[in-house]
């Protein structure tokens, strides 16, 4: 076989075999782990620095708006968020605008809050889920105890202790904004960061970051975290002697595993490219495709 | 740990394998989990959203005597007219009502976030840049006089490109080209980012398979990878059984073709 | 009428709303803000409509026993317990130990994960067959991409001779290039979606409104 014909039959592999090299460039790695340190991003860095500015006893909006397909890149900043805040005795209301969020976020809230034992409508609350995207967005910037009469467990929103002087988004110091994609980070700068003037601050998922960069810079966002890369930078800052017992810092354990799929993704397009300019003279002088 | 949260798990992981035998190809099992994610997940959606929306923005209130709540009311039924092919046009005014919101709190947004504050940020201060950074200040990340003016050179020349109302002449293709690589250079960079988060969902996948996101007691109680490694067997043998009986079913190689 | 009350209707709603952004006046953002209500339960409502859509497409194809009806079926099963099983429960729906949560744990968020999931191997695989540096517009995407992708996972900054600039390097293709690029995107879309707000809401737009 010449190496012509052998870089032909390479590039007609079977995909199948490609699938089963990413399969093997996740599972070594997680079964192997070799870790690597890594340093904070200035953004990640800003949005730690935004929560520390805070005084105690501040309340702060959370946008919970992601689901289990976003689980990996935004659950892990989600909790040293949430840890954070508890920690520095700073007050959660949490609203979420995807439907497929409350399952996921509610319990992780419930969690983190009992193991500071918080009290649920004085020291935090979830207020609801609101569909309508961009109208919802609108609403809570206009009037969150008209969006939200009443939270999931019955009880009228403006009653709520926690509640209490909070009727529109501008209200509260900060707004964090964890986004999977739409309705999120975009719109809330788009809809209301702008009109309001909020201090706002994003962690999303790695396919949105390059968008969102732009508001960062424009001083739209003070703070932005991107995929899980920044989850685990910012469980970094979070716990910088490392996680006490029981709590597991997912993003740390899972970012040096990104290590191998990048490599290998690199490899492919390297062998790739390489192969098809080995192969491409003579299938332009045989009247092919370049 | 319940038995019922154990087999929780375990069907969890079944079904993850089900998914991933797609990588295999388009099978029986593939789409029975896929059918299955269509009802669960409409399901889900539509009590969300009742007890999201429906209930305490409109049922509720018109219990405790708002009756403004008729209007939406109103507004909705009339929306369902629209399955009617006689009464349809009904569904017309809501519609109108619900574009037309949309309409215009994104024609505000948009020109506020998106256009007045994007453009008044990409005028660098070109003298506090020297002040701060010079020419150029590796440890700032490259920021200096060279990125604030790359910037907007890079911005004006994107936009050119994007410019479609005139036929471009000679100078504005050379801009043009240039906008068209700074292009390029943030495609690039959002394929970068792209990949990660693609494999960051196939790690948290794998991580349930292998038990390494639950504390350990949890995972001491589910046996995650047994049953990964069950699920897998059973799968296999599902496509094993489904490719025979595709063997079998497939006409012989020399039968003639049908006229 | 049948097309000029919703057109008026439409003038009026979407003026209504741009004015919320300029007039803070609390006796005109009750009325925005009741409108905003109504739009969002409208919202709801439009993906209700799909749902009954979703039921007329597919409980013939089961009564009649066409191709993949078994398949059908499911869905339609897994549609209704999921609702049964959801009002049943309430308000309490989403705490452990009830049936939704459970469905949701053990069907819903594996099958949702692991959908995307799929998508790192069809990545690697378009890495393999379909990423070709054919021009030197091409390249210059790729050599973004592979540096970006070096640069973002702890190995880049362990890299020696270059581990210290490239998060450095990669961080300014980050807040220039990229910036100017998505800048002018964002400023073509903002204009491009306040033309069409505009057609729209002035009527020139009317594909919404349907035929007839």
């Amino acid at each position: 076989m010449t190496l012509f014909q052998f870089l032909e039959r390479f590039q007609a592999m079977d995909r199948r075999w490609v699938f089963l090299g990413m399969a093997i460039a996740i599972i070594v790695p997680m079964l192997v782990p070799i870790n690597f340190e890594f340093s904070v991003d200035e953004r990640v860095q800003a949005m730690y620095d935004e929560v520390e500015s805070l005084p105690a006893g501040s309340t702060v909006l959370v946008s919970a708006d992601f689901d289990p397909a976003s689980r990996p890149e935004l659950e892990p900043f989600f909790r040293a968020n949430l840890e954070h805040m508890f920690r520095r005795d700073i007050r959660v209301v949490m609203v979420t605008l995807w439907e497929f969020a409350p399952p996921l976020v509610v319990p992780i809230l419930d969690e983190m809050a009992a193991r500071h034992g918080k009290e649920y409508g004085t020291d935090y609350a979830y207020i609801g889920f609101k569909p309508g995207k961009e109208l919802a967005i609108k609403a809570i910037g206009e009037n969150i105890y008209k969006t939200f009469p009443e939270d999931p467990r019955g009880n009228k929103v403006a009653s709520l202790p926690i509640m209490q002087g909070f009727k529109q988004a501008k209200d509260f110091p900060l707004l964090v904004s964890v986004s999977a994609g739409f309705p999120g980070t975009r719109e809330y700068v788009l809809q209301i960061q702008g009109q309001y003037n909020l201090n706002m601050i994003s962690a999303c998922t790695a396919v949105s970051a390059p968008d969102f960069i732009p508001f960062y810079k424009a001083g739209q966002l003070k703070g932005l975290s991107g995929g899980m890369p920044g989850s685990a930078q910012y469980e970094k800052l979070v716990y910088p002697d490392g996680p006490p017992p029981g709590v597991r810092l997912l993003a740390t354990q899972s970012v040096n595993v990104l290590n191998l799929g990048h490599l290998y993704i690199i490899l492919l397009i390297v062998l790739g490219n390489v192969s098809w300019m080995l192969t491409r003279p003579r299938d332009v002088a045989a009247g092919g495709k370049a | 740990m319940a038995t019922i949260d154990i087999a929780g798990a375990w069907v969890s992981i079944f079904l993850t394998m089900c998914i991933f035998s797609y990588l295999y190809d388009d099978n029986p099992i593939y789409k029975m989990a896929e059918h299955l994610f269509l009802g669960v997940s409409i399901g889900i959606s539509t009590v969300e959203i009742y007890f999201g929306a429906f209930k305490p923005n409109m049922l509720d209130k018109l219990y405790n005597g708002q009756l403004l709540s008729i209007v939406p009311l109103v507004l909705v039924l009339m929306l369902f007219l629209k399955v009617n092919r006689k009464y349809s046009w009904v569904a017309r005014i809501p519609i109108a009502f619900i574009v037309a919101a949309y309409a215009g709190v994104k024609l505000t947004g948009q020109a506020q976030s998106n256009l007045m504050t994007q453009v008044s940020q990409s005028m660098p201060d070109l003298g506090q840049l020297w002040a701060d950074h010079g020419m150029w200040d590796w440890s700032a990340d490259g920021a200096g006089v060279f990125s604030g003016l790359f910037l907007v050179v890079g911005l004006v020349a994107a936009l050119l490109h994007f410019y479609f109302s005139a036929p471009h002449n000679r100078p504005m293709r050379m801009v043009s080209r240039f906008g068209v690589m700074v292009l390029m250079l943030s495609f690039g960079a959002s394929f970068g980012y792209t990949v990660m988060g693609r494999i960051s969902l196939a790690i948290g996948r794998v991580q349930e398979m292998l038990g390494l996101d639950r504390p350990a007691a949890e995972a001491a109680a589910i046996h995650p990878q047994v049953a990964s490694v069950v699920s897998a067997g059973v799968v296999i043998a599902v496509l094993v059984a489904w490719r025979m009986q595709q063997a079998r079913s497939a006409p012989p190689a020399d039968a003639e073709p049908a006229p | 009428m049948k097309r000029t009350v919703p057109l008026v209707l439409t003038f009026f709603v979407g003026m209504f709303m741009i004015g919320e952004f300029f007039i803070p006046h609390y006796q005109y953002r009750l009325i925005t803000a009741d409108f905003l209500e109504w739009g969002v339960v409208l919202a709801a409502a439009a993906f209700v409509l799909g749902l009954f859509n979703l039921l007329q497409v597919n409980l013939p194809k089961v009564i009649r026993r066409d191709p993949d009806w078994g398949y059908k079926l499911l869905m339609l099963v897994a549609l209704v317990v999921t609702l049964v099983v959801g009002f049943a429960e309430g308000s309490a729906r989403q705490e452990p130990g009830h049936v939704y949560k459970w469905i949701y744990d053990a069907m819903f968020v594996p099958l949702n994960a692991t959908m995307f999931a799929l998508l790192a191997f069809y990545i690697a695989s378009a890495a393999f067959r379909a990423f070709r540096a054919r021009n030197i517009d091409a390249a210059i995407l790729l050599v973004a991409a592979v540096i970006v992708m070096l640069a973002r996972v702890p190995v880049g900054e362990s890299l020696p001779i270059v581990g210290d600039k490239l998060p450095q390097f990669m961080n300014w293709l980050m807040d220039v290039p990229n910036i100017a690029a998505r800048r002018a995107i964002f400023i073509g879309a903002a204009l491009g979606a306040v033309a069409t707000g505009l057609r729209v809401i002035l009527g020139i737009e009317r594909s919404h409104l349907g035929g007839e």
